[in-house]
């Protein structure tokens, strides 16, 4: 109770706060808490902006593109990489450097080669939520316990019974903090796709009103989005715990 | 396989991989407008890093302020959150909700503000990092066994031997371990800062390359990002290495 009280008191002090020192300010720039449902209704009213439901069912389109491609690609190369040794060692190097990369200076060069269509965006999303997937599988079949796979084997287990039975409980809850993981980032990279350079899509429109200097618009807007993203992480945060209750 | 063997093996695919690249372009499967073929690339090396070089300076050195301020932020806002229960309840939510809406929301916003200069740059990679730095040092304060302070404090301990002796060398890993992730966050929120409203520094120079559709030059000046990241991490990892050690 007292935590929930004091979670509120945050939200209305940082929300007050910031109404005070913007409220002297240019409202241009310095875009105040309370003109936002305003600006919301208006946008609602009177459409200035391209129709937002084809621009979100685009963008909707794109994240769940890049998902199924990041997460096809990472299980694949995951699994190829953990169950065999040898060449896990040799590559899995070479993944953890790429990771270290700073992933935004792939995209110009996506940007060249895909244009600024669909294209670009969902391979900066793949790219992204790729490198998660299959760090966690490679996690994950390092934390299966070598006795158990032994046993069972020999007990006349088959491989698949071996890897559904005992593989993949043991290492379940890794490999899906790691697919939820992929899903924020490529959510990233298509927002960040679109926001960078796009005919099309959520961050086209965010970035348009921004353009066009409708500031309340582009605040309204990129709240609605972060609000969308956080429901959404939210929905994999559900996930990831009943799975991880399944595999105990 | 020995360690000379997996170097070999590492050596042999990065060169079988450079080799059908360089024939995939040769044969028309790709296209050299787009995808120029690694010999151009090397070509260009020279002439890019020249013309990148003080870019890099620059981006570099606004991705360590902003590292800086965020490691700041980061180890001191997760020792607070982490060892205080009440407020640890009460705000984590917020950071959590913070660490996962997608920054490049307020991009725009940082930059109206704070105009096309070093000032958009440096916070955006403070916003980048800092929030990845708090929850791990929050999650490793936390984390510290009660009873190491419980001993500490009974065989006469003040509290500034606490936190020197025992809470430090304790929280000291994930402190490390934040500060390893969030350098690589801090140069992405640099070069994306610059690729979205820069007027120099290396984003701005390789989306304008991009633009331009000088692809050769594009590849090379990845390329040179991309070690320069990778050395930078794998000193940081050697460094954490060492102090893992002195714990």
């Amino acid at each position: 109770m007292k935590v929930l009280a004091g979670r509120i008191a945050i939200a209305v002090a940082v929300l007050a706060l910031w109404e005070a020192v913007a409220a002297p300010l240019n409202p241009l720039f310095y875009i105040r808490p309370s003109v936002l449902p305003g600006a919301l209704v208006a946008m609602w009213r009177v459409p200035e902006l391209p129709p937002l439901a084809e621009h979100v069912w685009l963008t909707v389109k794109e994240i769940a593109a890049a998902y199924a491609i990041a997460v096809a690609a990472g299980l694949w190369l995951g699994f190829l990489l953990g169950l065999r040794t040898t060449v896990g060692r040799v590559y899995e190097p070479l993944l953890a450097a790429l990771y270290a990369v700073p992933s935004v200076i792939w995209y110009p060069s996506l940007m060249l080669f895909f244009g600024l269509g669909p294209a670009s965006k969902i391979a900066f999303g793949v790219l992204l939520g790729f490198f998660p997937v299959v760090l966690s599988v490679l996690a994950g079949v390092r934390q299966v316990p070598p006795t158990l796979v032994t046993v069972a084997r020999s007990m006349g287990a088959r491989p698949f019974t071996v890897f559904r039975k005992v593989m993949l409980p043991a290492m379940a809850s890794t490999m899906v903090g790691g697919l939820r993981a992929a899903l924020a980032l490529a959510v990233v990279g298509v927002l960040v796709g679109e926001i960078l350079g796009a005919r099309a899509g959520v961050g086209y429109v965010i970035s348009y009103a921004y353009g066009l200097m409708m500031t309340r618009e582009y605040a309204v807007l990129a709240v609605l989005v972060g609000a969308g993203v956080l429901a959404l992480d939210t929905a994999g945060a559900l996930v990831e715990a009943r799975v991880k209750r399944w595999a105990g | 396989m020995g360690r000379l063997g997996v170097l070999g093996c590492q050596a042999l695919s990065l060169g079988a991989l450079l080799l059908l690249w360089e024939a995939a372009v040769r044969t028309g499967v790709a296209d050299p407008l787009f995808v120029p073929t690694p010999v151009a690339v090397a070509a260009a090396l020279g002439p890019t890093a020249r013309e990148a070089l003080p870019r890099l300076g620059d981006t570099l050195l606004k991705a360590l302020l902003g590292y800086a301020l965020a490691v700041g932020l980061g180890v001191l806002g997760g020792l607070w959150l982490g060892s205080r229960r009440f407020a640890h309840a009460v705000a984590m939510p917020y950071v959590v909700a913070a660490y996962g809406v997608p920054k490049v929301l307020v991009l725009p916003w940082i930059v109206l503000i704070c105009g096309l200069g070093t000032t958009t740059a440096v916070l955006t990679a403070t916003l980048f990092a800092v929030f990845p730095i708090l929850l791990m040092v929050a999650a490793g304060a936390r984390d510290v066994d009660p009873t190491l302070v419980t001993a500490a404090v009974a065989m006469g301990a003040t509290r500034g031997q606490v936190s020197r002796k025992v809470l430090l060398p304790a929280v000291m890993p994930s402190v490390v371990a934040g500060m390893r992730v969030g350098i690589v966050f801090a140069m992405l929120g640099v070069l994306l800062a610059e690729m979205f409203a820069g007027t120099r520094g290396m984003g701005f120079l390789m989306q304008r390359m991009a633009l331009a559709f000088r692809a050769s030059d594009l590849f090379a000046a990845t390329a040179i990002v991309s070690v320069l990241s990778i050395v930078v991490v794998l000193s940081l990892e050697h460094l954490s290495r060492r102090l893992s050690r002195w714990r």
